[in-house]
């Protein structure tokens, strides 16, 4: 029997996908924070458009493949960066399966992507300030990162929400 | 206008988290009035895990002539028993504020006090 | 015309069209964004060193991670050096200084304490004798020139009344260029009240020829100030002397120092009375009425000088000595809680306790 690996379409379809995500999260490392742990979460809008596109499993894939090959192009992977980024994508993905997989939500793009955002943000949160710095200064950092997390949330929805309106 | 990009489900998440946001604000930037939180102590240049100052408690620290005695009470520390000789850091008295620090030289032992909002850069006495 | 998309980008057969490709100008926004992210932030650098027999707190803004190291590392080694000339007992300079004025014939003085000896001499005539650092044989007598510190009892009263009718002063001590003599057997310097003043002129001297601008040198309570934090004034709070906590806060920008005396330094207690180390060169007893003097001033070294000569001079007598050591504020609070203070300090304290004291206001200085 033929043992060779075949990629299917939407092996391909992911593939794209998450090469988009990684590029736009590679370029977007490069922007100077004013505060660490704000950034515009540009590759999210890959993660969302892709949820809404082809389904949960597919924008799991695109999200977890970005995170990971980022992190190793990025030189990250095993490192604190990296627990973050993972915990991030993780919560994400819990709250966004939950939002995707209960009958009777209706949430659109900029639904998603708000739950996805904010999730995103609390799960780094956490595990940053639990596992590495437990110190009281943080916490007030806390508000302004999800102040950040909703903004910026918010916007990647609308971006998405109106390349989709395009599309279809 | 642009309605027929959000749903009625974005749109009562959005006001939600929106929302949400002043609450976060009021419990995490509640003013401390500059009060210390957490004393970091040294032991010898030797920096021990941080203690909370909202929990009364008394600490025995081996410093290298002996055990200092720290008690934490009412969100402050002060010195209790020390070794030394002069018991300067006993006089120093009880320390409250994010950014005091005090010391048994001989022994020493030294803390610092941090908080969320340093209200003085250092202070005289 | 452009080739059917479903070919190009295989995997969006299902009538999806594909994402615009990115425009060329991506890679230069990449570059862009690159140069911006690798702009640094200036921020407070602090330490705390073990010297000159106490804790010093070391704050500088704006200088760089190296910088703040290298000044760290030079503030060090400059206190140990002070710290080892100066000493009063241990047997240095100071100490051979000493030896040498009870033997009344000329010497030369070693430099690292002529100019001290120069600016205390000064410091004293303007002070009327107050700040008298040539009484160190009565320092001794009380106990208080070693480590260990006195247990009691208070020395005998015909002790003092032997050291106090030998009037040491530092009228005492002539100079000739760099020699000293002193006309009196009596007089040992003791340079306590104003070598840290002295030590933290001369640390904020050594940073600014380093380039540092901004800065708190901060010995065991006493300090200077250079520049600001940042955007806002140094905040500085000063401790309660009777309790916990702040008593008040003041703001500093520019190049000033605040330096108190207090009862509670370096005391003993003894049959359920208290013996502080601020000696009255007059009565040769600890100065009484005072719990502490808060001085502000632009040179360290006479603010160190002055909350000394203020203490001594007490709740009624502070004023005029105040005047004539040129000092702006004076903030004194009695052993009954009271505080005493020029409207000039008035303006600048701020109280931080809930409940105001008793406020005595002088003239204006």
């Amino acid at each position: 029997m033929d043992k060779t690996l075949v990629a299917t379409v939407e092996d391909h379809r992911i593939a794209l996908l998450a090469a988009l995500a990684i590029t736009i999260h590679i370029a977007e490392s490069a922007l100077p924070t004013p505060l660490p742990g704000i950034k515009p979460g540009l590759a999210n809008i890959i993660t969302i458009a892709t949820l809404c596109l082809y389904g949960l499993r597919t924008a799991a894939w695109v999200l977890m493949l970005r995170v990971l090959a980022g992190s190793l192009l990025l030189g990250t992977f095993l490192s604190p960066t990296f627990a973050l980024s993972f915990s991030g994508a993780v919560a994400a993905l819990l709250v966004l399966s939950v939002a995707r997989l209960t009958p009777g939500l209706g949430f659109g793009a900029v639904g998603y992507s708000l739950l996805a955002a904010m999730a995103h943000m609390a799960g780094q949160f956490t595990v940053a300030y639990w596992l590495f710095i437990p110190h009281p200064a943080l916490l007030q950092l806390f508000p302004v990162l999800m102040t950040a997390a909703v903004l910026f949330g918010l916007v990647s929805g609308i971006i998405v929400a109106t390349m989709l309106k395009h599309f279809r | 206008m642009t309605s027929s990009l959000l749903t009625r489900s974005d749109w009562l998440l959005l006001i939600a988290s929106v929302a949400l946001l002043p609450w976060l604000y009021g419990s995490f930037w509640g003013s401390t009035g500059g009060m210390g939180e957490e004393v970091h102590i040294m032991v010898d240049g030797r920096e021990l895990p941080p203690i909370s100052l909202s929990k009364d408690q008394t600490l025995t620290i081996q410093g290298s002539i002996g055990p200092s005695v720290l008690e934490v009470a009412n969100h402050g520390i002060r010195f209790i028993s020390s070794p030394c000789q002069g018991k300067q850091c006993i006089h120093s008295g009880w320390h409250t504020h994010a950014g005091e620090f005090a010391a048994c030289l001989p022994n020493r032992v030294a803390l610092l006090i941090t908080g969320r909002e340093s209200r003085y850069d250092t202070f005289n006495y | 015309m452009a080739a059917d998309p479903a070919t190009r980008y295989p995997g969006l057969d299902d009538g999806a069209r594909p994402l615009r490709r990115p425009a060329r100008a991506l890679p230069l926004l990449l570059v862009l964004l690159l140069f911006v992210g690798g702009c640094s932030r200036e921020e407070l650098h602090h330490a705390q060193l073990f010297s000159f027999g106490t804790l010093v707190d070391i704050s500088l803004w704006g200088a760089s991670s190296t910088q703040a190291e290298h000044a760290e590392r030079i503030i060090q080694e400059e206190l140990q050096t002070m710290h080892r000339a100066w000493h009063p007992w241990l047997p240095g300079p100071l100490t051979e200084t000493n030896r040498r004025l009870q033997t009344g014939s000329w010497f030369d003085c070693p430099p690292e304490l002529l100019p001290l000896i120069m600016q205390a001499k000064r410091l004293y005539e303007l002070s009327d004798g107050l700040f008298n650092p040539a009484i160190g044989k009565l320092v001794a007598l009380w106990g208080f020139h070693s480590d260990v510190p006195p247990q009691g009892p208070p020395p005998e009263p015909a002790a003092i009344q032997q050291l106090l009718n030998q009037h040491p002063g530092m009228d005492d001590i002539a100079i000739d260029g760099k020699r000293l003599r002193s006309r009196n057997p009596a007089v040992q310097l003791d340079l306590g009240a104003f070598a840290k003043g002295y030590a933290v002129d001369r640390i904020i001297g050594r940073l600014e020829r380093m380039g540092i601008k901004n800065a708190i040198i901060n010995a065991g309570g006493d300090l200077r100030a250079i520049g600001r934090h940042g955007k806002r004034p140094w905040r500085i709070g000063i401790r309660n002397p009777r309790g916990p906590g702040v008593l008040a806060s003041v703001e500093l920008s520019g190049d000033e120092s605040v330096f108190t005396s207090g009862d509670y330094e370096r005391f003993y207690e003894y049959e359920g009375k208290r013996y502080h180390h601020i000696i009255d060169p007059r009565t040769g007893h600890p100065a009484a009425g005072v719990t502490s003097v808060t001085v502000i001033h632009d040179n360290a070294a006479e603010a160190d000088a002055a909350a000394t000569a203020l203490f001594v001079a007490g709740p009624d007598g502070w004023y005029p000595v105040a005047r004539k050591l040129g000092i702006k504020y004076v903030m004194l609070v009695d052993d009954k809680g009271g505080i005493h203070m020029n409207p000039a300090m008035a303006e600048r304290i701020r109280f931080e306790i809930t409940d105001r004291p008793e406020i005595i206001y002088s003239k204006p200085l």
